[in-house]
């Protein structure tokens, strides 16, 4: 099955005020794109539309996966069909067991309503291990006095689990030390074994250097201004966004 | 003879003089007497009207007296009918219309008997607690209702040091219709003794009845005494209770009321912690659906220096299901060293639907740390959306939320089974519509 998410001149608003303005971006099955920008240029909108959060309202444009026109699906819908969002700040949902609702999203996502208990044990066992988690969590309300660093963990968890087509991370990275930063990265890297596409959305190189995306691209003002290779965080790092603006003058007029 | 005019006495429709000479018959004088000095009080106490600040969200009218008659005062007898999970437990006890039901066999140092069996048998074990100081409140018309007129009296006392592993399991069976069941449990843990009861009110569909129950805990030094209340009456009975606790020095009492079924029920839960380090819990599950009515009050009365308590009510109201909660934390002065929690959350998941909380504190002492607390709305719509993102739709995430927010109550009842049964309750009342 052909996965391919294709964004097409998003246009989208909060509360009449708008964020995206003509957003295009193209991600292929087995592809990993990191997306860059400053502060408040859309990111986070970005990653809350693709998953269908009910504040935001597309004014113009379209989204679709794998053929599947998004903007008609609900949240639950766009999880079925493969796609996950690790969110930026998980909320905490105290009461909720961990490995309960564990249970309830693999059985919602399973073509057949349910996974195996005792399979879906097994691998929650491996998976907390394999992202060095104690296993006592599986019996804690959900993020419920997590850590910031533990609460990522959890949605990386969760993305083990699920083992979506397409993954969106919003800023996974930030409050991360270099050690949970290694383990999340790890997990990531583990579902790269199928085919898996990958939307990095951070301010920083480093989990860029462990997850290796082949595409990168800086969201200024609501819209895709630069878009390239690697190579082109380097020249971030060093010149910062203003360059980018000169750089996107540059591409364009090239363009034309 | 004073001249003075006496106001003359007032009775409940239903439970007159004439029903309360039908009452008494063959007791132990011990027991008449008290009867007859509770009917008196009764009588002197004027019937409340919506107009008391008590019955201001519960109006009287709602519990239809005059439609009950007061059932017999049932007979003792063997444990007949058995549930599944009866094995899980040391001692199970069966009320239904006509019989008390006891298992055989009670382990070393328990005493479970009706009241009337412990007033001849054991008057010792129950002179100076049977209506005694655990309830400090006057003016408690159906407390005193229920002194006068109970029918199916029960007794336990734990001797001090023993531990009951798997606990005492009272299931209430009620299949007589417009019939009135006043149950009287007199609790009593002595030192040391550890132990859990569970009381399990059902009854068959559709059958309207009134149930007035009055108990009584005492929990003497260090003891440790468990009770959970599992309401699950038929959609049209009335339910009403008054629970009083008094804990002794490092004692602990944990009083879990979990309200489900019935159409109107008012519950007070009155817990004294009268010695240092005594300790009690209050927790309290409510779901109102359809046009289910709980009004429930609960208060922590702090009568000595280091004591605690720590009060827990959740509840959910939906349809045009309405539930009210009142709480009070007393200190009397010169409790210093007292730690008081009082937190009420409601979940209200219809516009028809309505929850009112009253939290409220009165001190009369410097050095306490109290806190309350209440908390009012639907569910979070960040959290509901969380789930969805994994895949959960809409109505299954909704559910688990709900079961969520009543988790830290679900977890203070000690067996799995009553747990799963919990869940399955709330799951179904979640899956009811009135439309």
């Amino acid at each position: 099955m052909n996965k391919e998410l294709i964004i097409c001149d998003l246009h989208v608003s909060i509360d009449g005020s708008p964020i995206l303005k003509g957003v295009n971006l193209d991600i292929k099955p087995g592809e990993v794109h990191a997306l860059m920008g400053p502060n408040g240029s859309g990111k986070s909108t970005l990653s809350s539309v693709l998953m269908g959060h009910p504040a935001y309202e597309v004014t113009k444009g379209s989204i679709t996966f794998g053929g599947e026109d998004l903007l008609d699906l609900a949240p639950e819908e766009r999880a079925r069909l493969g796609m996950f969002l690790a969110f930026q700040y998980p909320v905490a949902i105290p009461g909720v067991n961990v490995s309960k609702f564990l249970k309830s999203a693999a059985d919602a996502i399973h073509p057949d309503g349910k996974v195996n208990a005792t399979d879906f044990l097994k691998d929650l066992r491996a998976n907390m291990a394999y992202l060095e988690m104690d296993a006592a969590f599986a019996n804690r309300g959900l993020n419920e006095g997590f850590s910031g660093g533990e609460k990522k963990r959890m949605e990386i968890l969760q993305m083990l689990t699920l083992k979506p087509h397409l993954a969106i991370m919003d800023e996974t990275d930030s409050g991360l030390d270099i050690d949970a930063l290694r383990v999340v990265s790890k997990g990531v890297n583990k579902l790269m074994d199928e085919p898996f596409s990958l939307l990095v959305i951070t301010h920083y190189e480093r989990i860029l250097e462990y997850l290796k995306p082949k595409f990168l691209h800086i969201l200024m003002d609501g819209r895709v201004v630069l878009s390239g290779g690697p190579e082109l965080v380097k020249q971030l790092e060093e010149k910062g966004y203003d360059w980018v603006k000169e750089a996107a003058a540059k591409q364009q007029s090239a363009a034309v | 003879m004073s001249s003075t005019v006496m106001t003359p006495p007032q009775f409940l429709a239903g439970f007159d003089e004439a029903a309360f000479d039908a009452c008494a018959s063959g007791e132990a004088s011990f027991i008449c007497t008290r009867r007859e000095k509770a009917f008196n009080d009764y009588g002197m106490i004027p019937n409340p009207t919506s107009r008391d600040e008590e019955y201001r969200r519960t109006d009287p009218m709602l519990f239809r007296m005059g439609r009950y008659a007061r059932m017999p005062t049932i007979a003792t007898g063997r444990l007949q009918k058995t549930r599944r999970w009866d094995e899980a437990f040391d001692v199970v006890v069966s009320i239904t219309d006509h019989r008390l039901g006891l298992s055989e066999d009670l382990p070393a140092g328990v005493t479970v008997c009706s009241l009337n069996d412990a007033a001849t048998s054991h008057p010792e074990l129950m002179e100076g607690y049977f209506m005694g100081a655990a309830s400090p409140e006057e003016g408690r018309k159906f407390l005193e209702l229920n002194n006068a007129f109970w029918n199916a009296g029960l007794f336990i006392h734990v001797a001090r040091g023993v531990v009951l592993e798997k606990g005492i399991l009272i299931h209430y069976d009620v299949e007589a219709e417009h019939a009135a069941l006043l149950p009287r449990l007199l609790v009593i843990g002595e030192e040391q003794s550890q132990f859990s009861i569970i009381e399990d009110y059902q009854s068959s569909h559709e059958t309207p009845f009134l149930c007035c129950s009055a108990r009584e805990f005492y929990a003497h030094a260090g003891a440790q005494v468990k009770l959970v209340t599992l309401q699950e009456w038929g959609p049209s009975v009335v339910h009403i209770a008054e629970d009083w606790a008094r804990v002794d020095r490092d004692a602990m009492v944990d009083l879990v009321s979990l309200s489900l079924g019935g159409k109107t029920s008012k519950m007070t839960v009155g817990c004294t912690v009268c010695e240092p380090q005594a300790n009690a819990y209050l927790g309290g599950l409510y779901f109102a659906n359809d046009k289910q009515h709980f009004d429930q009050k609960t208060l922590q009365l702090h009568a000595a220096p280091d004591t605690f308590s720590k009060m827990l009510y959740k509840g959910a109201a939906k349809d045009k299901g309405y539930s009210v909660y009142q709480g009070i934390i007393q200190a009397t002065h010169g409790s210093i060293g007292v730690d008081a929690y009082q937190t009420n959350n409601n979940l209200i998941l219809d516009k028809g639907a309505r929850a009112d909380s009253l939290p409220g504190l009165i001190i009369n002492a410097d050095e306490l740390a109290c806190s309350h607390g209440a908390t009012m709305g639907n569910l979070d719509p960040e959290q509901l959306h969380y789930l969805r993102t994994r895949g959960i739709d809409e109505v299954e995430a909704r559910k688990i939320l709900v079961l969520g927010f009543f988790e830290e109550v679900v977890q203070r009842v000690p067996h799995a089974p009553i747990q799963e049964r919990l869940h399955d309750m709330i799951e179904r009342k979640l899956g009811d519509t009135d439309e």
